[in-house]
């Protein structure tokens, strides 16, 4: 990559997740301000504490590593608040401004998803009580979280009523705090990358022009190019003030130093019907052709046990396979190709969904340019297959539809055949351009099938399945159409994740945070 | 290619002037007609859903065209900005005058399926025998309107307002509606058949096949069928 960035300008949690590197403690403090002189002061105390991108070492170019790290962003009321100029404020993004909870019908944030179900925090923000400043907290160890929380605490303490932690955020047993905590899961004494369903999370986020060194291959994480090749996305999809997929610099705020560096980021408190999952899986499995775990596998596109994925491993006999690979590498220490089988495929031999299925979560979330797909007369029935003419490159139709993802698990599971224990998932995601990322994303491939030619069929893990009986959801497992397979039908799928709060924040450069608190935007 | 037609498509295009004046409320007719146009939108369903034969279709009030001011490509326009030394009163007589309707139009755009050999007057009597009322609480107040008192007359009345479509949008195949209404049903109910007979053993599923076959009765394009408008199963 030639492309270099300001790393000292830029926030860590853009550029990386912190939970792989090392990182297992997080927790998302949200504050409000009161009085915005007052808001602005915090603002410049909290930014000398604020986490860069540069990679960590000793190094030339190196930052020694924090044992906590500590990151900024506001919503819209929070921008407002402190005292940023109307031509500004007018100047962000229409959805960014209208919040994730007027948002809610093109999210399908409906029915159990809805507003009235979400963190009393969530639910008072863009209401009674708004969330103006996000600091979020990444530690590498409980005692480093607790020094960094109770730095936090003391700084907004020194303003007294001019600024509050809020509280309100769910915590075990239904009791409300004053933070939202996140964390690695653990399994036999190891931090492990999973989720709680069972599934290996967190693998091929995306890769940009400029990020640091320490970045992970492009193989698979890139866009996809012609050969089964791969390339660095744009940096502007990614970052303000940079040219995107499109050549362009993509919207953003005025003055331009406001936006430069920053992004957008949404944040999601995503909880997990773990009871409904095992107990779906289990049913299904049972009627499943290659048992629960395979079936578990077309759940998500990834095996559950090491994120195999589906593409590269579609069957027991495959799996077995690239076990043996996978744990040669790890044990070698390659952590480069352990990186490469996990990362490195696309769909290019799998156009009719065989091997991954359409509905499944990683193809929904990044189709890796499978959807440009065309049946054509004389095709084997069921058969879909490259359409190599109608676009520039393979991945036309995805590029600008990526995004970094960031979070962690939250809660714990205690019974399996529960739903209602404090177990889920903070997600978040980082665009330059909510609307044409992570809304279209949602709407159109996580909780609709058209462009996957699954007509109304939601991705099966994320979906916001349909609560009607009347009206159930259904996803195909599509099977190969030269074989004598029958396609398998998953029936009346329940829903498995449900939203319980979070909003579109503003994540600004170094110094455009620096500005803020001097008060010193400028549209003009 | 003939305009109007795409395929077996046609589009039927049509822009019937609003008589100036107001309500006893001092609403202007025009404003009248879109203020109910837009109420359609809050009905459970179109009133063109009961016009046989439709595939889309749009209405709106036309205000006014919009003016371009900035000079166009013609030889004065350029002649003008080249040479900077022709008078002022010759740049200003090569700028388009400003065109203006002289009324404000109802417009009413369909797309049917007739094609070339489509028989858009039995469209039309169609469409008046289907929603006379809501035809005339929208064309009630357009010029000439006053003439119509049947499907006929509605059919030469449209046919006068009628634009030729050079281009447009076709957004269909080109089988017959009803044979596309009776594959959407198949699809549909074939769909939840498949989804429920998973995992049944030979003899059920061919016997409960039958039973399908018989309930659909896919030859019959008449019936069972999708019903215009409806939204799924």
């Amino acid at each position: 990559m030639t492309k270099q960035l300001d790393l000292l300008d830029i926030q860590g949690n853009l550029v990386r997740a912190y939970g792989r590197f090392g990182y297992p403690l997080a927790r998302y403090v949200f504050l409000a301000v009161h009085h915005p002189a007052a808001g602005r002061a915090l603002v410049g105390d909290l930014t000398r504490y604020v986490t860069g991108s540069l990679d960590w070492g000793t190094d030339p170019g190196q930052m020694p590593r924090p044992d906590w790290t500590l990151n900024l962003a506001f919503t819209y009321p929070g921008l407002a608040q402190l005292g940023l100029p109307t031509a500004s404020l007018m100047s962000f993004s229409p959805e960014f401004a209208a919040g994730m909870r007027e948002r809610r019908d093109i999210l399908g944030d409906t029915g159990s998803s809805a507003p009235q179900h979400w963190d009393p925090i969530w639910r008072k923000h863009r209401d009674t009580q708004d969330v103006h400043v996000f600091v979020s907290l990444n530690a590498v160890s409980p005692e480093a979280l607790a020094k960094g929380y109770t730095k936090l605490q003391s700084i907004v303490e020194t303003y007294g009523d001019g600024a509050q932690i809020l509280g309100g955020n769910v915590g075990d047993d239904g009791e409300l705090l004053d933070y939202q905590d996140a964390h690695a899961l653990v399994e036999n004494g190891q931090v492990v990358a999973k989720e709680h369903f069972g599934y290996t999370d967190g693998i091929s986020d995306p890769v940009f022009e400029g990020m640091p060194p320490s970045a992970q291959s492009t193989k698979g994480r890139g866009k996809p190019m012609p050969g089964s090749t791969w390339a660095p996305l744009a940096t502007g999809e990614f970052l303000l003030g940079h040219p995107d997929e499109a050549h362009e610099y993509p919207p953003g705020p005025k003055p331009g130093l406001l936006a430069r560096n920053g992004s957008y980021l949404i944040y999601r408190k995503l909880h997990q019907n773990v009871g409904t999952f095992e107990a779906y899986l289990e049913q299904q499995g049972r009627a499943y052709p290659g048992g629960k775990e395979l079936l578990a596998a077309k759940f998500a596109g990834r095996w559950r046990d090491n994120g195999a994925p589906l593409a590269r491993a579609p069957d027991a006999a495959s799996k077995q396979r690239f076990d043996a690979e996978f744990s040669a590498a790890l044990k070698a220490g390659d952590m480069a190709k352990v990186d490469d089988l996990l990362s490195d495929f696309d769909y290019n031999q799998d156009m009719s969904g065989a091997k991954c299925p359409f509905s499944a979560h990683i193809r929904r979330c990044n189709p890796r340019g499978s959807l440009q797909m065309i049946h054509e007369p004389g095709d084997l029935p069921g058969s879909l297959k490259q359409s190599v003419d109608a676009f520039d490159t393979p991945g036309a139709l995805s590029n600008r539809r990526r995004m970094l993802r960031r979070g962690l698990p939250y809660g714990q599971v205690k019974d399996r055949s529960r739903d209602d224990g404090n177990h889920g998932i903070v997600i978040m995601l980082v665009n330059a351009d909510i609307n044409r990322q992570f809304e279209f994303v949602q709407q159109q491939w996580m909780n609709y099938g058209n462009d996957f030619k699954a007509g109304n069929d939601k991705d099966i893990l994320l979906g916001n399945h349909s609560e009607d009986p009347t009206q159930p959801s259904k996803a195909v497992l599509q099977t190969d159409p030269a074989g004598h397979d029958a396609p398998h039908f998953l029936p009346r799928i329940p829903r498995f994740v449900e939203t319980r709060g979070g909003d579109y924040f503003f994540v600004p450069s170094l110094t455009a945070l620096r500005m803020i608190a001097a008060g010193v935007i400028d549209p003009t | 290619m003939p305009a109007n037609v795409s395929g077996r498509a046609y589009a039927l295009t049509a822009l019937s002037p609003i008589r100036e004046g107001w309500t006893s409320d001092g609403i202007a007719y025009a404003d009248v007609v879109r203020d109910r146009l837009q109420g359609w939108n809050t009905e459970p369903n179109s009133p063109m859903t009961g016009v046989p034969n439709t595939y889309l279709c749009r209405f709106f009030v036309l205000d006014d065209v919009y003016h371009q001011s900035l000079p166009g490509a013609g030889v004065l326009d350029t002649l003008s900005d080249l040479l900077p030394v022709l008078p002022n009163a010759l740049r200003k007589s090569v700028l388009p005058a400003e065109d203006h309707l002289k009324s404000r139009y109802l417009v009413f755009s369909s797309e049917l399926h007739g094609g070339v050999d489509g028989d858009v007057d039995a469209y039309l009597r169609g469409m008046w025998g289907a929603i006379e009322s809501r035809i005339r609480e929208v064309w009630g107040w357009c010029h000439g309107f006053e003439q119509v008192t049947d499907g006929a007359g509605f059919a030469a009345y449209i046919r006068k307002c009628q634009l030729p479509a050079a281009l447009f949008f076709n957004g269909s195949n080109d089988d017959p509606l009803a044979e596309q209404l009776k594959a959407l049903y198949l699809k549909q109910e074939f769909t939840r058949f498949a989804v429920d007979s998973q995992g049944l053993d030979a003899a059920t599923l061919r016997r409960r096949m039958a039973e399908f076959m018989q309930r659909v009765d896919p030859p019959n394009i008449a019936g069972p069928t999708w019903s215009p408008g409806r939204y799924r199963l």
